[in-house]
């Protein structure tokens, strides 16, 4: 999940949404009279600069932060996960059931659903979406959902009554429905294949706005749907959003994003860096920092490389890792430092803090265990291999750069050399996949269920340590097919413990998503992992 | 202020060859909880996010730099005089041949045509060396030829093919060593060039691995804490112009 565009392009584009973003000045300025009352006021362009263009919008693949940030306010979801307390709410469905163990969940639908192409979100559209969210499609080449286990079909009872059934047990399907990436598409748009379900153009969802214009990877305009009348119940706001227009230009300069919000060229933008935090404030602009809930920002370890291979050089990696030092040095108190593989605010945390203690003499030790002999040049060295591993700069992992110098400068005083590749589209795409160039992987993942650690970990999701543990693989399954939430919560403290145990994670901090919001701007809302949703966003000036 | 230029060049790679004469500081492994200071008696040009004395980082990347130009230079120098000589002194079909093909080189863009020879080789140092020099074959290849037919036609020429010089044997002892002024002075200037080409390959991620000093990356390292630390970008910035416009002015002297 990570952008592959040269750096070129990059100058290119920051060049054009600089012109852009100049020319634009006093957009938003159009909302109505300012609301002296504070009540919410219709109208008005909301300026949102976005740091990654957006890639392929097949809905499951939305768990990017930058698709996720359009596909959020396109698409609506059967169920509404309430940001604060994690509880499923009704939304699209209005109610549901579910057996036993979990292996048969009924949604009876809302009332007067429409896609904005007109065609009717009904039991036969949800079951269409779910049959591919569930089991893919291999004729139009569409991989299955992550956050779908065990799924069997579908069935449309009524019109408006859809009914799923699992082989196993599945009791994150319900959480699952809420996710960003269940977003409902029309039968139409669901019937096309990959490459056109990536287009954006070709969503047709039911969400409170629809696509205006589009200039791939530079600028995506959203406007309101004028007839949405189907927020979640609980939501205060009904009805049609308050905005007319978004406007979400994609600025990959960190100094242009906060430059453009602080000088007022911009209402809202994604990815304040840490070190701009205190600027974006000192401006007298908001920062809102929210966090993922899901498996924290650290460095993961592939077993297959052949130096990785060995149990006792991963520990020693993550016994002289300092996080706190990575935390310290680069961030702020709004990324805390990780004590688990998961975050603190996730499903089934456990507090691992006392396994993950920087102890650099214990790292030594074990690397001298293992046969690990310092070199002439300080490197360590078995055989005549040196102890050198390879890993990509993460475009979408905030200052990851910074992070891996910092890193490799602790893993120097063990002996070991961390070689950083930039992050450029000519080798990372293959090298990526291949344990031997690629030993390390620095990643992230976010979803507010017991789930989450099965789609960073499992061999057939993202698999971010190319997994070759059939142990793991087994646990993360009986986790997913665990129907009762204490059992299961205790299977994914058993699965942190053992990551930690055998050294496949080095967490380093919880990462939130970091926003800087104008003042201005009013109604800021995001879904359980972060992203932000302008259905109820108003401008009050 | 002639000796200006010479003092900067020289400045620069005794920076390259003795680094550890002009500072103190490691310029990989820094002191995280003195990160971003600004410039200080201390820290001469400051100090990057992780705490890395950047004066440090400058002067032990300078010889990144520098070699990468020298390679650069070698490769322009080697292949574009070896082709111009060819050219000028064969004549004919192989002449035209030989710059046609050059008149193409010229015609795509300098750094287009860096970036492609990069992606077909790979990032690192040598191969942003080696593309940074391949751009610059054609300029040298038309100068040499340029002065190779000059020098082909003069009297001394005709009467050491008269006397029974063999072809290579003239062309080696009379026709390139006559030949090589105006080139050498096209050389210096192609090295202020070579300087900034590498540093943009650098800046845009393609020369030395991180956390490799390399005077693009430091560049590129900054920008994004213009806003709150300038002299991560600026003062690195000011050394690659100094070092190019001081190459560019002797280039001048020379010719």
């Amino acid at each position: 999940m990570s952008s592959t565009r040269p750096a070129v392009f990059s100058v290119a584009m920051l060049a054009v949404v600089g012109l852009l973003s100049s020319c634009g000045g006093g957009t938003g300025s159009a909302a109505g009279a300012k609301a002296a009352d504070g009540k919410p006021v219709y109208g008005g362009t909301l300026t949102y600069l976005e740091h990654q263009p957006p890639t392929c919008l097949y809905l499951p693949a939305a768990g990017f932060y930058p698709n996720g940030g359009v596909l959020n306010q396109i698409t609506d979801k059967l169920t509404w996960q309430n940001p604060e307390t994690l509880k499923i709410e009704p939304w699209i469905a209005t109610k549901w059931q579910v057996n036993d163990d979990a292996t048969e969940y009924t949604f009876h639908l809302r009332d007067g659903v429409t896609f904005s192409d007109g065609s009717p979100l009904d039991a036969a559209a949800v079951a269409a979406n779910f049959d591919v969210y569930g089991k893919g499609d291999e004729k139009l080449k569409l991989p299955p959902a992550e956050f779908v286990n065990n799924y069997e079909r579908s069935e449309v009872v009524d019109q408006k009554t859809v009914k799923f059934f699992f082989d196993k047990p599945s009791p994150g399907f319900l959480q699952g429905t809420s996710v960003i990436g269940a977003g409902l598409v029309s039968k139409k748009t669901i019937g096309l294949p990959y490459e056109e379900q990536c287009q954006l153009k070709n969503v047709i969802g039911s969400g409170p706005f629809t696509l205006a214009k589009q200039i791939v990877d530079k600028e995506i305009d959203l406007q309101a749907r004028k007839d949405y009348n189907w927020a979640p119940p609980s939501s205060k706001h009904q009805g049609r959003a308050y905005l007319d227009l978004i406007k979400i230009i994609v600025t990959p300069e960190d100094n242009v994003r906060v430059g453009a919000l602080t000088s007022g060229q911009a209402d809202y933008v994604r990815y304040v860096q840490a070190y701009d935090e205190q600027t974006v404030k000192g401006a007298g602009f908001t920062v809102k920092a929210e966090p993922t809930r899901g498996v924290n920002n650290g460095l993961y370890l592939r077993p297959g490389n052949s130096i990785l291979k060995d149990v006792k050089v991963r520990k020693a990696l993550q016994k002289g890792t300092n996080a706190k030092e990575v935390v310290d040095t680069l961030f702020t108190e709004n990324y805390p430092q990780a004590t688990s593989v998961l975050s603190h605010l996730a499903q089934g945390y456990v507090d691992l803090s006392k396994e993950l203690v920087y102890d650099l003499d214990g790292a030594n030790k074990l690397l001298d265990e293992a046969g690990w002999t310092r070199g002439a040049d300080g490197t360590r060295e078995k055989g005549g291999v040196k102890l050198q591993l390879g890993v990509f700069v993460a475009g979408p992992q905030p200052l990851s750069k910074q992070t891996l110098e910092l890193v490799a400068q602790q893993w120097g005083k063990l002996g070991i050399k961390l070689e950083i590749r930039p992050a450029d589209a000519g080798t990372m795409a293959v090298d990526i996949k291949d344990a031997e160039k690629t030993a390390v992987s620095h990643s992230m993942v976010g979803r507010a269920d017991q789930d989450v650690i099965k789609s960073q970990f499992h061999s057939k999701n993202r698999d971010v340590i190319l997994s070759t543990d059939k142990k793991l693989d087994t646990l993360l399954e009986e986790q997913s097919a665990l129907a009762d939430v204490g059992r299961r919560n205790a299977k994914v403290g058993e699965i942190q413990r053992y990551l930690i145990e055998q050294g496949y994670a080095i967490p380093l901090f919880e990462e939130p998503q970091v926003y800087g919001v104008a003042p201005y701007v009013q109604g800021v809302a995001f879904e359980a992992v972060a992203r932000p949703s302008f259905y109820s966003v108003w401008l009050n000036k | 202020m002639r000796w200006l230029s010479w003092l900067v060049v020289a400045l620069v790679v005794l920076w390259a060859v003795v680094p550890w004469l002009f500072t103190g500081y490691d310029p990989l492994n820094g002191v995280p909880a003195e990160k971003l200071q600004g410039p200080s008696a201390a820290h001469w040009f400051g100090t990057d996010a992780v705490g890395r004395d950047v004066f440090a980082r400058v002067v032990h990347g300078s010889v990144h730099s520098l070699s990468g130009a020298f390679v650069a230079v070698g490769v322009g120098l080697v292949l574009g005089t070896l082709l111009g000589l060819l050219a000028g002194s064969a004549g004919g079909p192989a002449d035209e041949i030989i710059m046609r093909l050059m008149d193409v080189l010229l015609s795509v863009p300098g750094l287009l045509l860096a970036l492609t020879v990069i992606i077909l080789l790979g990032p690192g140092t040598v191969n942003v060396a080696i593309a940074v020099g391949v751009g610059s074959v054609a300029a040298f290849a038309r100068l040499a030829r340029a002065e190779v037919v000059r020098v082909r036609r003069s009297d001394y020429v005709e009467a050491a093919f008269g006397s029974g010089g063999t072809f290579v044997a003239v062309l080696w002892r009379h026709v390139l060593p006559n030949s090589l002024g105006p080139v050498v002075a096209l050389a210096a200037l192609q090295f202020g060039v070579a300087i900034l080409a590498i540093s943009t390959l650098g800046f845009l991620g393609y020369g030395a691995e991180p956390p490799t000093p390399e005077w693009g990356l430091l560049i590129s390292e900054g920008r994004n804490y213009l806003a709150t630390s300038w002299w991560l970008t600026t003062l690195p910035g000011a050394v690659v112009v100094a070092v190019v416009l001081a190459a560019g002015r002797i280039s001048k002297e020379i010719r």
